[in-house]
Parts: structure tokens; sequence; C-alpha cells
């Protein structure tokens, strides 16, 4: 037996209730996963037949503190309803099969079918493997975007709603709370703050659509996007932006992923279905983008401060990535990027 | 007071080096990635150890002068902090934009030299 013994009996208990049918776990092993969450990979044995899956284990943390937590995290269930949703509107997703329930006694989370290919960034940025596809990917992420902007919130009645207007908020308030003293943060705070776009039509958006987030392989380019987690109703234009935060580049020489122009990408999105582009629009959400995930890496440097989590070197080192999305956002707005 | 020769920041390269050239070749997966994590902080303490100081002194009479008062460090970078907050300094102000490109820069020093030149 596996040192998940005791996750993988319960696994396959919940598998055959669910299916009706017995069903065998074996190599049951961890992806990743941190103290919030965990990724696993094993193999259902049903009938004749066995086929790989992903467990996906969420533990929503009790107590929220609005002070720190700037976007709200969906638990398994919802997180698995947006992924059956953005199925629907044509997005590639890994297919949901199970949503774990109370009787399952694995707290909140979802099985889904396993999608090959790379999701490390610098790779798909950089390894030659993936060098024919890369402007291909480009395209692609612009056309899983169209898809996701035209999914249908009705359904959906859990997720939050944030505009431009209110994330800049957010994130300067959680600044303001965990670095008051530190002003190149309020300097960048305070140049997004006066920058904020006029309201515009919201949609359903990813809200972490980046390369790191999805499966690719060199053949056929983006298999799945993944991490639908902090999900929302937001500006479209907010997706397009993160996209292309030099963070989320790892590397790669070209704008839009690391993979390819922002051309690609916004013609890629026009063409299947999307809004027009708003080109300044989006540059607003990657000059924010940089700022919001110099925000995030101060905020994961502190978790062992406010004993959220127990010291660990990863989550330290980000704290000390800060000035680099700060770094990117002043060479942005002055145009040296 | 223990010996302190060589000095820490010896010390600590040499312990750098070991993990990064014998430990880090015969490891994998996850303690392989820990590890390089672990080499990149100690990187950033070294060349903190290094630089810190005359990086942090320069800093402060740049802060100074800017704010045209005197002050530790960490009073005035508060206080630049709440005067670009309550918006008595234009984001424009050319002395202004090139105190937080230098700052900026001085820090990615410490915290990741590679950054600069991407």
């Amino acid at each position: 037996m596996s040192q998940y013994a005791d996750l993988a009996a319960r696994l396959e208990a919940a598998l055959t209730r669910h299916s009706g049918r017995a069903t065998k776990v074996r190599d049951l092993a961890r992806l990743t996963g941190g103290a919030t969450k965990g990724t696993y990979q094993f193999t259902a044995e049903r009938d004749a037949g066995e086929e790989k899956l992903i467990l996906q284990l969420t533990t929503v943390s009790e107590r929220t503190d609005p002070s720190v937590d700037a976007t709200p995290r969906l638990d398994g269930t919802s997180d698995a309803q947006l992924m059956i949703a953005a199925a629907r509107a044509g997005v590639k997703v890994p297919e949901v099969r199970v949503i774990l329930d109370q009787s399952d006694g694995m707290g909140s989370g979802y099985v889904t079918g396993f999608v090959a290919g790379q999701t490390l960034g610098a790779k798909l940025a950089r390894d030659p493997a993936f060098a024919g596809i890369r402007e291909t990917m480009a395209r692609q992420a612009g056309e899983a975007l169209a898809a996701t902007h035209t999914i249908d919130a009705s359904t959906l009645p859990f997720l939050a709603r944030q505009d431009a207007a209110e994330q800049v908020r957010i994130y300067t308030r959680v600044a303001d709370h965990l670095a008051p003293d530190l002003p190149l943060l309020a300097y960048a705070l305070r140049w997004v703050g006066q920058q904020v776009p006029p309201p515009t039509e919201l949609t359903v958006i990813h809200g972490d659509f980046r390369n790191g987030n999805i499966i690719a392989t060199p053949e056929r380019g983006i298999e799945a996007v993944i991490d639908w987690e902090i999900g929302q109703i937001g500006d479209p234009m907010q997706d397009l932006g993160w996209f292309c935060v030099k963070t989320w580049r790892f590397g790669g020489a070209q704008p839009a992923g690391g993979f390819g122009s922002r051309e690609s990408l916004f013609e890629g999105y026009e063409k299947a279905g999307g809004r027009k582009v708003d080109p300044v629009r989006v540059r607003f959400w990657e000059a924010f983008g940089s700022v919001r995930w110099a925000v995030m890496c101060l905020r994961k440097g502190m978790l062992y401060a406010t004993a959220e989590e127990p010291i660990s070197i990863e989550q330290c080192t980000i704290g000390r990535r800060i000035e680099e999305g700060l770094y990117d956002f002043l060479n942005l707005i002055e145009g040296r990027d | 007071m223990p010996a302190a020769t060589p000095s820490d920041d010896v010390l600590l390269e040499a312990a750098i080096e070991y993990l990064r050239t014998e430990l880090l070749p015969t490891l994998e997966g996850y303690h392989s990635f820990q590890t390089r994590v672990t080499i990149n902080a100690l990187g950033m303490i070294l060349r903190g150890l290094r630089q810190g100081a005359a990086l942090d002194e320069a800093e402060t009479a740049r802060l100074a002068e800017l704010l045209g008062q005197d002050g530790s460090r960490a009073e005035l970078n508060a206080m630049l902090a709440a005067r670009i907050r309550d918006g008595e300094l234009a984001l424009d102000d050319a002395a202004l934009r090139q105190h937080i490109r230098r700052a900026l820069e001085e820090a990615l020093q410490v915290n990741n030299p590679k950054w600069l030149k991407t």
C-alpha cells in the first residue's frame, strides 16, 4: 500500500459509491500540494478496464481575513461546477468525473480525467520541443479566453464580482495593511489607482489564466486550462493582461505567456468570437498584474509570520520576489518593456 | 565572540558551493527543487552580507535628499510612503521616479540580480 493508504481507501469507497460500480485505486501519488490544496494522480480499475485520473482536494480555511485575502477562493464543489460550465462553453478543461460530498469524508474536492502534457511554465516558454507550436499556443490562448468569457454566469451564483476599481481597492488595502512603509509599493498602487479604466461589461473570467495553469503538448499545443479556483465575474480584458505579465513569461522572449505576440493572442481571441480587444485596457491589466503579483509575493512571504502555515523555504523566498513585479511595472509604465 | 576567520560571507559561500556542486546533482524531484530554492535563499543572504550595508547607506542618503529631512532609513521610507499615498508627491516627479528605479535595482541586486538582465 502507498503512503496514502487511508486516502486511497476513502477514494475507492467514494468512486464506487458515485459510479455504482466496484472501483479499485492504485498508484495514488501526490503531484503538488501545500497546506490548503493537494493534487493527486492515481489509476482507477473498474470492470475490465483501468484509467488514470486526478484527485483535487481543497481545504478551505475556516477563517478568511478581509485585510489580507484579496480574491475569494472557490471550494472544490464550486471549482468543479465552474469547470463543467467552462467545458459546456467550449473551453478545453479536464473532464469532471466526481464531485466529492460530505459522505465521502475527504473534505471538498473532485476527480477529473487525466490530461497528458507539460505544465511547467519554463518548459512551455523555452524548451526547444515547443518552438514550432508557440505562436499557435498564443492564438489558442486567445481562443480559450474567448470561450471562457461566454460562460453562463447564471448557473454560477457563487462567483464574486470584482471590476477594476474594486480590485485596485482590495489590493491597496491588503498592501497598506501588510507593508505600509514600502514606498515602492505605495508608488505602484497610487499609479494604478489613478489609471483605473472606466466601467465596462463584466463576464465570467478565469482570474489566473497564465502560463503554468495550462497543459500543452508539442504536437497540439494547449490541451487543457486548469486551476479555476479564483474564477470570478470581472473585466474580460483582465485575463488577457494577466496572461502577458512578465513573471508568467518564464524567461520566454515573447509577451503572450512567453509564447507568442500580443497580436496572435488578440487575433485568436477576436476570431473565436471574443469581444473587440481594447489594448489600452489590456495594458492597464498587465501593469496592475505585476503589482498584484508583488502584493501576492508580499502576502506569501508573510504567511509564516501570521502562523497560517508552517515556515517553508519556498514561501519565504517568494516574499523576496516582490521587487521583480514592481520593477516590471516600472519598466512597463515607462515604456521600457 | 567566536573566531571570525574566514568571515561569515566566505563560510556561507563555501556552504552554497557544496550544496550546488556536490549535493544538488545527487537529488531529484521534491528535494532537488527544495534544495535549489534553498541555494537561492542563501545566495540572497550572501549578497546582502556583502553589499547590504553600503546599499542601505546610499539609500538613506538619497531618501534624506529627496525628502529634505534627516532620519533613519526606516523612518525616511515610512515618510516617503506616506507622502506618496497622500498625494503630496506627484507620480511623474523626476527625482521620485529616479529614486524608485534605483531602490528597485538595488533590491534586485541582492534578491535576484538575474531579473535586471531580462
